[in-house]
């Protein structure tokens, strides 16, 4: 039953090694709610920047004719992990969260694990 | 105290700095601010948000008017909601804030000088997550931009739509077959969106992209079609609601 601003806390209070969120329309690269960024990483600009990669990755599996759902999308940087996972819920059409962590920090699983249970806390 | 702006975001960014309270009144729908912040847009263009609660499939239909019906009348009924565990809080922000900036956009779109400002005035829905003027602004702004780098012709958004004879579609998404199926030379982008529960702007995206692959276009203008295309059962109108008023009193004068 969590609002937009307790499941962004959630996922950096709970999730190990992560340090900024966002909730992401991913049709009008919106960023909904963010929570942690800095001056130096702008959620906002992020927030539209992943969408474009999962607007690709969708276009990628309809020219493969693929009918399965991105679950996930995971990019390692040398320093982080950036995490999108879309939304599935009735209302969740169009929507993903996006958590930045720090690789040394984190356990990618556990990441993966907490975000699918905050998703459905999110009830969207 | 305000004057009414040269312009829609005039107004609204003087009325930010004023941390007003009230509505703001405009062609293409309203808005409703609290403390310099925007709580709530309406717009004939897009569906309300109990349209895409209920159609969506989040919230039935009886708990959305039992809770319009119990707490409209005190602004209460976004917390009324969620309090009843009808909706959970978070996709009630979501959809709300998905309504609002969709109505954003259409009241913003040629940004012509607001009708006027109701001091005072508020949302029978509640505050649900307030956004600062100048988000709404960049964002409304920013779809217009999105929009125009898929298909340049505004006209789209608002005028009924046709099909284009003889062209033919080949292996569309879901979503964008869904939408040109329902375009039939009468319906609009609004129709549509209201039909399928989607948002406004998801619509115009799709639309838009069917524009520029040549199989949908602006329909020829079909005369007198009919009337608003569904009475606002809530009395928020967006029409300026004096004007509507003084209308109806003068026809019933008349009628006398």
């Amino acid at each position: 039953m969590a609002n937009l601003e307790t499941a962004l806390k959630e996922c950096l209070s709970s999730i190990d090694g992560a340090s900024a969120a966002a909730l992401v329309d991913y049709t009008s690269g919106m960023a909904l709610g963010t929570l942690g960024g800095t001056k130096d990483f702008n959620l906002e600009v992020a927030a539209a920047g992943n969408t474009d990669v999962v607007r690709a990755k969708l276009r990628t599996m309809e020219l493969l004719g693929l009918k399965e759902e991105i679950e996930d999308i995971l990019i390692t940087l040398s320093s982080q992990y950036h995490l999108i996972r879309l939304l599935k819920g009735r209302g969740g059409n169009g929507l993903f969260l996006y958590l930045v962590l720090d690789a040394s920090r984190a356990n990618l699983a556990m990441a993966r694990h907490q975000l699918r249970r905050i998703e459905t806390e999110l009830e969207v | 105290m305000t004057a009414v702006r040269d312009t829609t975001s005039a107004s609204l960014d003087a009325l930010a700095a004023e941390a007003a309270t009230g509505a703001l009144t405009g062609e293409r729908g309203v808005f409703y601010l609290a403390a310099g912040r925007v709580v709530h847009v309406e717009s004939a263009h897009t569906p309300g948000l109990g349209v895409l609660l209920t159609r969506g499939g989040a919230l039935a239909e009886d708990g959305w008017w039992e809770a319009v019906d119990r707490d409209g009348a005190r602004h209460r009924v976004g917390r009324r909601l969620v309090d009843s565990g009808r909706v959970a809080a978070g996709a009630l922000e979501v959809c709300h804030l998905g309504a609002l900036f969709d109505a954003a956009y259409f009241a913003l779109a040629h940004d012509p000088r607001a009708h006027r400002f109701r001091p005072g005035a508020a949302h029978w829905l509640g505050a649900l997550r307030p956004v600062p003027v100048a988000t709404v602004l960049r964002e409304s702004r920013r779809r217009r931009d999105l929009l125009h780098e898929i298909w340049p012709d505004p006209l789209v958004d608002v005028a009924p739509l046709a099909r284009v004879p003889g062209a033919r579609a080949t292996a569309l998404p879901a979503r964008r077959a869904r939408v040109l199926d329902r375009v039939d030379g009468v319906r609009t982008a609004a129709d549509i969106a209201e039909d399928l529960a989607f948002r406004t702007y998801h619509t115009l995206v799709e639309l838009r992209r069917l524009a520029a692959d040549g199989l949908v276009t602006t329909a020829p203008r079909v005369p007198a079609r009919p009337g608003p295309a569904a009475p606002d059962p809530c009395g928020t109108a967006w029409d300026d609601p004096d004007a509507a008023l003084l209308r109806r009193l003068r026809d019933a004068l008349e009628a006398l």
